[in-house]
């Protein structure tokens, strides 16, 4: 009968849809044998931890306060994200070995910071920020597990993320990623070593984007739009645009940002303040040097309005 | 005579109550002034600091005196009823942590008096004092201050 032949070949493509959807979106991993030959070491890990200033989502709150001074270096997590997908939950990435990643391989721990997948084989949802990281050194990302495994370890779990329909299908990260995981730059090769160092910085560990550069409706960061400033993801108002087209930074020299990032002063000697305290505070902790390529790289943007 | 004392004394009461109504007429506008002229007097060590002008101990304490007075006059230009109004980046911390705010400004006006005390005379002198002060400025601002942006 020609009905129940339409009807095979129409559950035929359904079956066939869903594997292919199901292939598509499955986690992608490095081995362990495709990590480059390099000896991790703790100490350039520690200025890759400042730099990507794990501490302001990972360092456990203390008193329903932010961390400061060496409670930063105790990572039990706990914070929560809400956002308009629903309230993400900051795990514990201490270097306990149960409740925190001290268990973790090196190659465990590239996968989560740059695949986005966790060693259970799992999507990370992109509030981890990935995929800045994603476009760092697979080096730097080496020597950052080597520094935290350095850390006191910290017990206790973190509830997982309560998501709303359908953010709350794992799954359809993978599809996500397919379109928003890319390893390239962002702005083409630095014209200076200074620059690519700052490039490496900004878009990498620092994930300045994250919040600097406006989303799609997807939550994906719109590159046309890089740094050229945002909704503030934490509430009102908006995160500036910190291109030399935009209105808050174009008139600093590059040694005023270098300057702002180690003291947290304008160049009216105004101070810094909302989300960018943190950040000022982590990247303070860093050699002047990486401050002067993050402002060189930040003056070589193209200026967007 | 008593009636004099006892009317001078009135005096004195009714100008208790009067004159910081009268100083605070417009808090808000008065401490956003008075803070604007801070920032008026750190840039120049600021700008000592990163090298871009040449120092001159002068100019610091003349800066320092600045903070001196704003310091003193600061806290008394928060009175209720003042919380909002005239774009103001007052935060509600202030009103609801007082005793907070009040050992925020007091750290405040402790680090300007150990730099007029110390008398800097190099950049080498100046930038110990001053970054206890400039510290000072942020540890305050975070935590009672909003962001207009």
């Amino acid at each position: 009968m020609p009905g129940s032949r339409i009807l095979r070949v129409l559950v035929a493509l359904f079956l066939a849809a869903i594997a292919a959807g199901w292939w598509l979106t499955r986690p992608l991993t490095i081995a362990p044998d495709d990590l480059p030959d390099h000896e991790p070491d703790p100490l350039a890990g520690e200025r890759i931890f400042w730099a990507g200033g794990c501490a302001s989502c990972h360092a456990s709150p203390v008193d329903g306060k932010r961390a400061t001074g060496d409670d930063k270096l105790l990572l039990g997590g706990g914070m929560e994200l809400d956002t308009a997908f629903g309230v993400f939950r900051v795990p514990n990435i201490s270097s306990h070995r149960e409740d925190g990643i001290g268990a973790w391989t090196l190659v465990d721990f590239v996968n989560a910071m740059q695949h986005g997948v966790s060693p259970d084989g799992l999507h990370y949802y992109p509030s981890f920020p990935y995929t800045s990281y994603a476009r760092m050194p697979v080096a730097d990302v080496m020597d950052l597990k080597a520094f935290l495994d350095s850390l006191p370890p910290v017990a206790g779990r973190v509830a997982s993320h309560s998501l709303r329909f359908p953010w709350s299908l794992r799954r359809g990260v993978g599809a996500w990623k397919r379109k928003y995981l890319d390893v390239a730059p962002i702005v083409p090769a630095g014209s200076s070593e200074l620059v690519e160092r700052g490039r490496r910085l900004v878009e990498g560990a620092g994930h300045c984007g994250e919040c600097h550069t406006p989303r799609d409706r997807f939550g994906g960061l719109i590159h046309d739009r890089w740094l050229a400033g945002a909704k503030n993801p934490e509430g009102e108002g908006r995160v500036p645009n910190i291109t030399p087209g935009g209105k808050s930074i174009s008139g600093w020299s590059a040694a005023d940002i270098a300057y702002y990032l180690e003291s947290g002063f304008t160049p009216e000697f105004d101070t810094v303040g909302g989300s960018m305290v943190a950040v000022q505070e982590n990247l303070s902790q860093l050699d002047g040097e990486d401050r002067e390529a993050i402002a060189a790289y930040l003056k070589a943007l193209p200026a967007i309005d | 005579m008593s009636n004099m004392k006892s009317r001078s004394l009135l005096v004195v009461i009714a100008l208790a109550f009067t004159s910081p109504l009268v100083a605070g007429n417009d808090p808000v506008h008065e401490r956003h002034e008075l803070m604007e002229g801070v920032g008026d007097a750190a840039k120049p060590i600021g700008q000592m600091l990163k090298g871009e002008r040449n120092f001159d101990a002068g100019v610091v304490m003349t800066s320092l005196r600045t903070f001196d007075d704003a310091s003193a006059k600061f806290g008394g230009l928060f009175p209720p009823g003042s919380e909002t109004g005239e774009g103001t980046e007052a935060a509600p911390a202030i009103w609801e942590d007082r005793a907070g705010f009040e050992q925020a400004l007091a750290t405040w006006a402790d680090a300007v008096d150990a730099a007029i005390a110390a008398q800097p005379q190099t950049l080498e002198a100046t930038k110990p004092v001053a970054g206890e002060i400039f510290k000072a400025c942020k540890g305050c601002h975070d935590n009672y201050r909003i962001e207009d942006e």
